[in-house]
């Protein structure tokens, strides 16, 4: 058994830490959110230039053909740093999904990996991912075309797609389509996240599609696959941002001095530590634990369910104990703590929340 | 990142299943399906080790040159999944977890030679000394005195919470040697030989679940000879503390969780709910059902990184964390045992705990057995270092500016 990172990976995690550190320091991504753009320009291309935009595609659709391990090396770096801009949205989801499309992925795919095209997913409703009878999106025929009506919530990145995938229901069937954002009856409304990331709610009403458009008509388990590595990867970001978090509060109990002592050195104070310390360590185990086990392709639903609910709790967990114990400054926004609490809280929330995963495991 | 899943493993997992399919007596098997404790129904557990010794199976944790198995991670892992799998009882730790490891990296090569077989075994049964009515959490300020005489060393004072004292045959302690300097500074670790030196007296404490598992000992003029030390005269403290690394870190206890998990799943299929069903169908027991599970996986992570070699296995904290997440996942399972068991829990069942008492048992295994193992199981925050002290020791390990 053997839960570390390759030489390989520790310089990609390396490089990657380096170059956040110059480009994506917190007052600069204050300052670039602020702006509202959708994504820094020269972060994306120097992303584009490490390989991350081409990491988890196989190299038949021109990609590097990472495993889950690059994945998490790379979602760890990304969580400690708060990185907002659409890898997990453009790549992750939205990229992985288009090339669940084969040959006619190309050549808007390619265009997504050199970083000149942005594709979204469209799968999440209201109340997480359930089953698809209980998906409200539909999809019939229309003619010789398709027709496509529904709402999908919390599109990553829906607003700034050149194209949307959209998972809906064809009887008893999940379907995967492909729909231009700019087609009659698409209603796009994009929105801020509290975490910094871009979103949108997608109305489809009517929309009329050719046939040809239908990447597949029986989805269900080829987007299983692609939510599971997205999963994966957002996972190792709440291990990345607990991580920090973890230390920042450290730092600051020692050197906060309240009734003239550090305020780490109350019992009260330290056992909340110790227990954001505990949750740090339980949450990176099951993370790492998680990917070898994905990565021999041993794991089941079950336990990315598992993993999806673990990092919701210990992430809410660790970033409500942080802004405690900073006391006032870590309501304020100005300070770090609390966007890193809003980013755990967005991962709680996102592709099936902390109860939904947890019942999952317990009905069995 | 690596897990095997090779077909050899799977050989070894049919080596194992096929072993302790035949090799418990029922006798055994019953002890397994009424431990209510860290420690297993004494007699039996003892019958069982043997057993295992004879095989060679008894210490998948120790190098292979003292006695150990030379199993892999993987496989040391799959061995306690089938072990737990058939209820069997789990080896007492005191000898093979605790003193045993201890002596290993330690103890003088006359020590290893006289103790380790024994410890294997199952000749041996050690009871640790270490608590007193004045030092608990604050061990050090342990009183229990031995002062130097001749070639002996002759100890007065008491110890208390010596666990199975009243069956065991030997004793590891803590006492004091010195009152000068700092506290930790003055005590000494010996190996006691006997349990029944003249002036020692044992005697049972019952317990909340209603059984004699905890002893206190006293000691009026017990003569011991000074070849019993381990480390030197007046650094017992360190020699402790490497002997609490074995007792708070690098175990397997998650195997044995998930069997009580799987017990409590059975019995609330099994279970009508007042809200109509049962139990195993209420979205609340499921959820809460789903979190449980959720950390014993978190915890089987930690135990399997810890045991690889990660990163995570060198951090200061890491024998604390794990007594914490061990200690209190044992509570929360004991808990959930209670909850599905309801009013069966409780009516009091001490005969038909009893091993071979043929006292049949009122209603379901798990209702049997929930009661006795919450109540048992309040004291794992408590020993081994209160998970207060424990948090304490964590917070310390976290970084300063």
């Amino acid at each position: 058994m053997d839960f570390s990172f390759t030489p390989e990976q520790d310089m990609l995690r390396d490089s990657l830490g380096k170059l956040l550190a110059q480009t994506y320091s917190f007052d600069q991504r204050q300052a670039l959110l602020k702006s509202g753009a959708a994504r820094s320009e020269p972060v994306w291309q120097a992303l584009g230039e490490m390989g991350l935009l081409a990491l988890p595609f196989a190299e038949s659709d021109g990609g590097l053909g990472g495993q889950p391990s690059d994945l998490v090396a790379c979602g760890l770096v990304m969580g400690r740093h708060l990185v907002a801009e659409p890898w997990l949205a453009s790549v992750l989801l939205g990229g992985k999904a288009l090339a669940l499309g084969g040959a006619r992925a190309q050549p808007l795919l390619a265009d997504v990996i050199a970083g000149n095209a942005q594709v979204a997913l469209a799968h999440e409703e209201r109340h997480g991912i359930g089953p698809v009878t209980a998906m409200g999106t539909t999809l019939t025929l229309n003619g010789d075309a398709v027709q496509l009506d529904g709402e999908k919530k919390l599109v990553l990145g829906g607003a700034e797609a050149n194209a949307l995938i959209v998972s809906a229901r064809a009887g008893d069937k999940l379907a995967l389509v492909r729909v231009d954002p700019s087609a009659p009856g698409v209603a796009v409304t994009g929105y801020s996240m509290i975490d910094g990331r871009r979103a949108a709610t997608v109305r489809f009403e009517h929309v009329i599609i050719p046939a040809a458009q239908v990447m597949r008509d029986d989805a269900e388990a080829a987007l299983d696959a692609v939510i599971e590595n997205a999963l994966l990867t957002l996972s190792a970001e709440a291990v990345g941002a607990m991580g920090a978090l973890l230390e920042m509060t450290g730092s600051y109990a020692a050197t906060r001095k309240q009734f003239g002592v550090p305020i780490g050195s109350f019992q009260a104070m330290a056992h909340r530590l110790a227990d954001m310390k505990i949750a740090w360590a339980k949450a990176q185990a099951l993370l790492l634990y998680t990917t070898a086990l994905i990565e021999a392709g041993q794991a089941s639903p079950r336990d990315v369910a598992l993993l999806k609910a673990q990092m919701g709790r210990l992430g809410r967990a660790v970033g409500e104990s942080a802004v405690q114990v900073h006391g006032g400054i870590g309501m304020t926004d100005e300070l770090a703590v609390g966007h890193y609490l809003k980013r755990l809280l967005a991962i709680e929330a996102m592709l099936g929340s902390t109860d939904y995963h947890l019942r999952r495991v317990g009905a069995r | 990142m690596d897990i095997s899943f090779g077909p050899e493993l799977e050989s070894f997992r049919a080596e194992v299943a096929a072993f302790l399919d035949c090799a418990p007596t029922p006798d055994i098997r019953e002890a397994g399906r009424k431990t209510t404790s860290v420690f297993a129904p004494f007699e039996s557990v003892m019958a069982w080790q043997k057993i295992l010794h004879a095989k060679g199976w008894v210490a998948p944790g120790w190098p292979a040159q003292y006695g150990g198995t030379g199993w892999s991670v993987e496989q040391r892992y799959i061995f306690a999944e089938e072990y737990f799998k058939r209820d069997l009882p789990p080896l007492l730790p005191n000898g093979l977890q605790m003193v045993g490891p201890l002596l290993i990296d330690l103890g003088s090569e006359e020590q290893k030679a006289k103790y380790l077989p024994g410890i294997l075994s199952g000749e041996d049964y050690w009871t640790q000394g270490y608590s007193e009515p004045n030092a608990g959490s604050d061990l050090a300020a342990l009183s229990c005195a031995a002062v130097a005489d001749g070639d002996d060393y002759i100890i007065n004072g008491q110890k208390i919470w010596t666990t199975l004292a009243h069956k065991a045959n030997r004793m590891f302690m803590l006492v004091r040697t010195s009152t000068e300097g700092k506290k930790q500074q003055g005590i000494t670790f010996l190996l006691l030989d006997r349990t029944d030196y003249p002036g020692m007296e044992i005697r049972p404490i019952i317990g909340l679940d209603g059984i004699p598992e905890q002893c206190e000992v006293f000691f009026d003029n017990v003569r011991v000879p000074q070849t019993a030390r381990v480390g030197a005269e007046n650094d017992g403290w360190s020699v402790a503390k490497a002997l609490l690394r074995h007792e708070r870190g690098g175990s397997a206890g998650s195997p044995a969780m998930y069997r009580k998990l799987e017990l409590i799943r059975v019995t609330a299929q099994g279970t009508p709910s007042p809200f109509g069903g049962m139990v195993a169908d209420d979205p609340v027991f499921q959820r809460d059902i789903g979190e449980l599970e959720a950390d014993i996986a978190s915890h089987a992570a930690f135990e399997k990184l810890v045991i690889s070699g990660h990163p995570l296995s060198h951090d200061p904290a890491m024998p604390s964390m794990n007594k914490v997440m061990s200690s209190e996942l044992a509570q929360r399972v004991s808990v959930l045992m209670t909850r599905v068991a309801g009013t069966e829990a409780l009516p009091l069942q001490l005969e038909a705990l009893n091993i071979g008492s043929n006292v049949a048992a009122l209603g379901q295994e798990l209702e049997l057995v929930a009661m006795p193992y919450y109540l048992n199981s309040r004291a794992t925050t408590i020993y081994a270092g209160t998970n207060e002290v424990q948090r304490d020791l964590i917070a310390r390990t976290l970084p300063a500016a």
